[in-house]
């Protein structure tokens, strides 16, 4: 008598919710006895980090707009790699592409934005940083195109090529580094706060970043093209059965070209949101957004809604558990690192129950 | 003078073996995880973790080996958490892979900072530690002029770093066990038809491969002295690691080499300007070249590599054809 | 006292998802016997044994041996308890040495790997009787040596009871002949054997007793010797097969397709198709007979354009298709459906819906950047109700609809899209007679609509009825073109397995070239320079 896992045909609904629910849940209480034992209450820690030190701070709104700060490179680059995972293309090159990004929109706001009117710097800087991330994401697609180079590695490769270099500019002082402060000795980062800074629309004391509005649109345009264009249509055969996209006529490595420069140019987009928000380059800039992103993107099972779902509670346990430092100085704001790798176990492993079902060997045929 | 110069080679020659054999542990843990077929991303996590226990543990109990054991059971463990996600629950290994370093980090940093709020163990109290960290100079070897001291002088983790890699290399080539942990990583389907057990295979060496992960965080703990900054003791080497397996062609002897190519550019880095100010006419340049050139060369290097492999798609390709897929029997 | 089997199932049962593939079987092997297992494709055949080499676990029902029941949850339970099985894919390590591939299934072989294994494996194989060079790799052999690499190791390992599935699928004559010359001594020596096939001749010729297993049903087991072909088959089948199938008269056109000393590689680089000529014309149905994997699926890939083709001409209505995209090919009415064996690999995206399934080949033609999700939910809805397709909706992913009803929605979906050439090759690939009916039926109200098809068919019944010229491969050359009311099984077997050669049949006309041909001279001739080059 033994029991063995069978693949299940399909899951409802309400039965999946009820499985992610209950891992995140099952994750709160691990890290909650983490916390006990730590001699934190966990309630009181959790309701500091859900509310993200808003309730009783007198300068909420400005709590609120730091959170969307985090929220959005987030969000967009979620979004933007869904798109390449939709076609099995494993882009987890988000880190390398978000650093050349923000490297060309900073080149752009230092180089023209004293010149150019505000606006058009920044249309600049999108620009060029989505070039500049597209193309170094479409390499690695021709790469596997042509000679069936491994994705995931190569961009993997590519990730440290671009930290490297953007550290490079942050370090080395020369007559040619435009991107660092002349007056100071030390190299430091020149800031473009003034000349080239997303603007923000007022709600009384609170100003919603232009960003925000923005990558709900390109996220809501990303959900039309994948669901109704036909390029979204090519995209799901290509994912589904490359096999079967060629059958079809269809140009299959035109498409992965296509779509891998689309998907890394959204990563180049979220940079330039980035970095036309904070005003100044730093090494830390990706702020690990290409890393997270693909758990992000893995998570929602690459619906764009559920994305913007999970960056929202994703950015919300980062930035929630640096608000909570402040009042629980004994619990390190890591511990939204180890709690977000705990749901995820937890998640992955309510994964399998919704693929699969565990069934009793049983004796005896039909009577 | 001249005495100099030579010493500043050799000082060079035993600086790339030191501060490079973490590389090493963790390459060839990974090499052993991915024969079994697992594609492992958490390289950097484990070490991580293997790393903070290790070293809070050895201080704690002023054993060495206590502190090897522990870096090596708490990367198993790491280890026995991603098998049980993508071996028994079938989930994606890259995801899992990258959250056991988000996971692993998280544990470094919570666990260091908890302990240094209460107090840090200062390696240097630890005499056990201390001493055992201490250079073993091999009798006669160490006497050689230049490469001596450079090559044949370091402490005991180095030692066992290279068995490590020389026994992992006689165990995948030339046992029965290294048989079969090949076939499963070839093709899981056939070694499980003629009766392997293909989960314990694989739990038992993605165990296995993840705890030498941990030894090599442990060896960076003590490198760094000990000393607990807002950097990761790891630092980006378990990346590193999992672009060297491709360079070594997942063989553990030419890992052996790759690390230290790897380990010459690292160190160029490191002390490159001394070589430059001993050697002004022939090195001088060196002072001109920057430190994050140094740093990208491995992977470009690597990335280079994987072209060209793909390219020529050569017979000889370690790539074990199952990287990356988990095996589900009834999969029809 | 009931008779003590070498194996017995009781009552075993196995789902996936919603498919029955086996229900409530009952089987029994004697010692020292060889038992045919035969059905159909899709009958159940290999997932019933799959349950014996513990690659499947039964939903239900009890395995015993010896008269004792035994459990079976793991290929390492049934290594055990002697059962072997020699995989239709072979289950064998690439890159590892024959002897390495036997090797690690060995127990008890000690930690260190000596080299002296490869001598121990050489004389073992040769105990049993085989040659083989204990150190070449899986990669650099043939077909039939991996078979008997299979073999050997099943043999080494001790097992007392031997499966074979559909292990003459891929072997020539001569192979097949000396395959049962062992099969025969191995049974001698006290080996009891089960086999599976679907092809009757060799179920006569190598065994003791047949085992019928029809839509993952038990039907019977009899003795060879007190049966007959005709017996077996309505077994099979489960009906008498009257092949009722109609071939309407219809006015035949010029030729539409022509293919004139065409050759094509396989994916290893072999000749898989060498100098073919062949044409379709408007209003018949042309039948391609061949033992399996001798080049229909290089052919039908290359006339979609999907595969490269080294030399010839592919002329539709006058202009040469060589090289064309198969989007272009798409657009001049050419239609290719190909049934692989995991029936969904090729021609539909089985996580996609029907809908979207239905619109893959003329997406693209929707005005605006946007799919016509509308007009293809129509097609959809048209081809399930004319088709009777059984889904819940024209929104369930392909995926989770039975064979039949897969395999409808694709040819519904070429159908509708108003070819002029339907290249179609196992269109009833494990289906049940009346969904192969319903299908047959769609063939000939196509053909009725004066479109050239050709029919790449597995069964020579079905194809004699329903054809009305059958072409015939053997290995990638082509024996001869014959029209199907004239010839017979047996001249067709011998020309699958090259007995016979019709090409020259006419001495005024070559086997496969039209008399009112199409081409040019000019065509060609080019094809000819481009040949030589």
């Amino acid at each position: 008598m033994g029991f063995h896992i069978v693949k299940r045909d399909a899951c409802p609904l309400w039965k999946k919710a009820c499985f992610y629910l209950l891992a995140v849940l099952a994750a709160l209480v691990v890290g909650g006895l983490l916390l006990l034992a730590m001699g934190v209450n966990p309630l009181a820690y959790y309701s500091r980090m859900f509310t993200m030190g808003m309730v009783g701070n007198k300068i909420a709104y400005k709590a609120f707009e730091n959170y969307l700060k985090v929220f959005v490179p987030l969000a967009l680059t979620s979004v933007a790699l869904s798109l390449a995972f939709k076609m099995r293309f494993w882009n987890i090159g988000g880190e390398g592409q978000f650093i050349l990004g923000s490297i060309a929109a900073a080149a752009v706001a230092l180089k023209l934005g004293p010149a150019l009117p505000g606006a058009v710097t920044l249309i600049l800087m999108c620009l060029a940083a989505m070039l500049a991330a597209g193309l170094y994401g479409v390499f690695v697609a021709a790469l596997k195109v042509r000679f069936g180079t491994n994705e995931t590695l190569m961009t993997l490769m590519l990730n440290y090529v671009a930290l490297y270099l953007l550290m490079f500019f942050g370090d080395r002082k020369a007559d040619w580094n435009f991107f660092l402060q002349e007056q100071s000795a030390r190299p430091v980062f020149q800031s473009f706060a003034e000349f080239a800074s997303f603007p923000r629309i007022m709600f009384g004391k609170f100003g919603l970043n232009i960003c925000v509005i923005l990558t709900f649109a390109v996220g809501a345009l990303v959900y039309v093209y994948l669901k109704y264009t036909k390029h979204g249509y090519e995209i799901s055969v290509v994912g589904d059965s490359a096999g079967t996209a060629h059958y079809a006529g269809m140009k299959v490595n035109a498409i992965v070209l296509r779509t891998v420069f689309l998907s890394a140019c959204l990563i180049g987009l979220a940079a330039a949101f980035k970095v036309g928000t904070a005003g100044v380059l730093s090494t830390a800039i990706t702020d690990d957004v290409g890393w997270t992103g693909i758990i992000v993107a893995w998570l929602s099972q690459l619906n764009t809604a559920v994305i913007f779902v999970v960056s929202a509670l994703i950015s919300m346990l980062h930035y929630g558990s640096v608000a909570a430092a402040a009042t629980f100085s004994r619990v390190d704001s890591s511990f939204a690192n180890m709690l977000q790798g705990v749901i995820l176990f937890l998640v992955l492993t309510a994964d399998f129950f919704i693929r699969f079902r565990i069934v009793r060997t049983q004796k005896g045929g039909k009577k | 003078m001249e005495m100099d110069k030579l010493g500043v080679i050799t000082t060079f020659i035993h600086n790339i073996v030191v501060y490079n054999i973490p590389l090493l542990y963790g390459t060839v843990g990974e090499i052993v995880v991915e024969k079994s077929g697992s594609l492992n991303l958490g390289v950097e996590g484990i070490m991580a973790v293997g790393a903070i226990f290790g070293y809070i543990v050895g201080c704690y109990t002023n054993s060495m080996l206590a502190g090897i054991l522990t870096a090596f059971g708490m990367g198993a463990l790491m280890g026995l958490l991603f098998a049980a996600l993508t071996v028994s629950l079938q989930a994606n290994q890259n995801i899992t892979g990258l959250t056991l370093t988000t996971f692993g980090l998280g544990v470094y940093f919570f666990v260091g900072n908890a302990i240094k709020a209460v107090r840090w163990p200062a390696m240097s109290d630890y005499s056990s530690i201390k001493n055992g960290f201490a250079d073993l100079p091999i009798p006669f070897l160490s006497d050689l002029p230049v490469i001596g001291k450079g090559l044949f002088s370091h402490n005991a983790l180095v030692y066992l770093g290279i068995v490590i890699a020389l026994c992992m290399w006689y165990y995948l080539n030339r046992t029965t066990p290294g048989l079969h942990l090949r076939a499963v990583g070839e093709n899981p389907g056939s070694a499980d038809s003629v009766g392997l057990n293909i989960k314990r295979i694989k739990y038992l060496h993605i165990m296995l491969g993840c705890g030498i992960m941990g030894i090599g965080g442990y060896y960076m703990g003590l490198n760094m002295s000990g000393s607990f900054s807002s950097a990761c003791w790891i630092n980006g080497y378990g990346w590193i690691a999992v672009a060297l397996v491709i360079f070594a062609n997942w063989n553990p002897v030419v890992a052996i080499l790759g690390t230290f190519v790897f380990g010459f550019f690292n160190t160029l880095r490191v002390s490159g300007s001394s070589l430059a100010v001993a050697f002004p006419e022939t090195l001088g340049w060196l002072a001109a070249v920057p430190t994050q050139l140094y740093q990208a060369l491995p992977f470009i290097i690597t990335a280079i590599v994987l072209v060209a492999s793909s390219i020529r798609k050569r017979e000889g390709s370690g790539l074990p054809a199952a990287l990356g897929l988990n095996y589900f029997r009834e999969e029809r | 006292m009931p008779e003590q089997y070498a194996i017995e199932m009781r009552g075993i049962t196995k789902t996936f998802g919603s498919v029955v593939a086996n229900n409530n079987i009952n089987l029994n092997l004697r010692q020292g016997e060889i038992l045919a297992l035969l059905g159909e494709n899709g009958s159940g055949k290999t997932t019933l044994m799959n349950m014996l080499s513990g690659i499947y676990a039964p939903d239900a029902g009890e395995i015993l041996m010896d008269g004792k029941p035994v459990s079976i949850t793991s290929p390492e339970d049934s290594k055990k308890l002697g059962i072997g099985m020699v995989h239709q894919h072979f289950k064998l390590v690439d890159v590892f040495s024959a002897a390495d591939n036997i090797w690690m299934g060995r127990e008890k072989s000690g930690f260190s790997l000596k080299s002296g294994r490869f001598g121990e494996i050489e004389a073992m194989a040769k105990k049993f009787g085989f040659d083989i060079d204990p150190k070449k790799k899986v990669r650099n052999m043939a077909v039939s040596e991996k078979q008997t690499l299979e073999i050997i190791k099943v043999l080494y390992y001790g097992a007392k009871i031997i499966i074979l599935d559909e292990p003459t699928a891929v072997l020539t004559v001569q192979e097949i002949e000396k395959l049962f010359a062992v099969l025969r001594r191995m049974k001698e020596e006290g080996h009891s054997i089960i086999i599976i096939t679907h092809k009757l001749n060799e179920v006569m010729d190598i065994s003791d007793r047949v085992a019928i297993l029809r839509k993952g049903e038990y039907i019977t087991t009899v003795n060879t010797a007190e049966t007959n072909e005709q017996e077996l088959t309505e077994w099979m089948v489960g009906r008498k097969i009257d092949l009722n199938i109609a071939r309407p008269v219809v006015e035949k056109t010029h030729p539409l397709l022509e293919i004139r000393d065409l050759t094509i590689k396989n994916d290893e680089g072999a000749t898989a198709i060498d100098k073919v000529s062949f044409y379709i014309r408007g209003g018949e149905i042309l039948g391609v007979a061949g033992i399996a994997g001798c080049g229909q699926k290089e052919l039908c890939e290359a006339i979609a354009g999907l595969r490269p083709i080294q030399s010839g001409l592919m002329i539709h209505k006058g202009d040469n298709i060589v090289g064309l995209p198969p989007k272009a090919i798409l657009e001049k009415g050419i239609s290719m459906s190909f049934i692989p064996e995991d029936r969904l690999g090729m021609g539909l995206a089985p996580s996609l819906s029907i809908t979207d399934n239905m619109i893959l080949k003329n997406y693209a033609d929707a005005k605006g950047p946007f799919v016509d999700r509308k007009s293809g939910r129509a097609d959809a809805q048209r081809v399930i109700e004319e088709l009777e397709v059984v889904t819940p909706s024209t929104e369930t992913p392909v995926r989770r609809l039975s064979g039949g009803n897969v395999q409808k929605v694709l040819l519904g979906r070429e159908i509708k899209a108003g070819p002029n050439v339907i290249v179609t090759a196992y269109p009833v690939r494990g289906l049940d007679i009346n969904s192969s009916y319903a299908i047959y039926d769609i063939l000939n109200q196509q053909k009725q609509d004066s479109v050239g098809i050709l029919f790449v068919g597995e069964d020579l019944d079905v194809m004699l009825a329903l054809c009305d010229k059958i072409l015939v491969l053997c290995h990638g050359r082509l024996m001869g073109v014959v029209h199907a009311h004239k010839t017979t099984k047996e001249e067709l077997g011998l020309m699958m397995t090259g007995a016979l050669d019709l090409t020259d049949k006419y001495e005024d006309k070559p086997a496969g070239i039209a008399r009112d041909t199409n081409i040019t001279p000019e065509q060609l001739e080019s094809a000819r320079e481009e040949g030589e080059n």
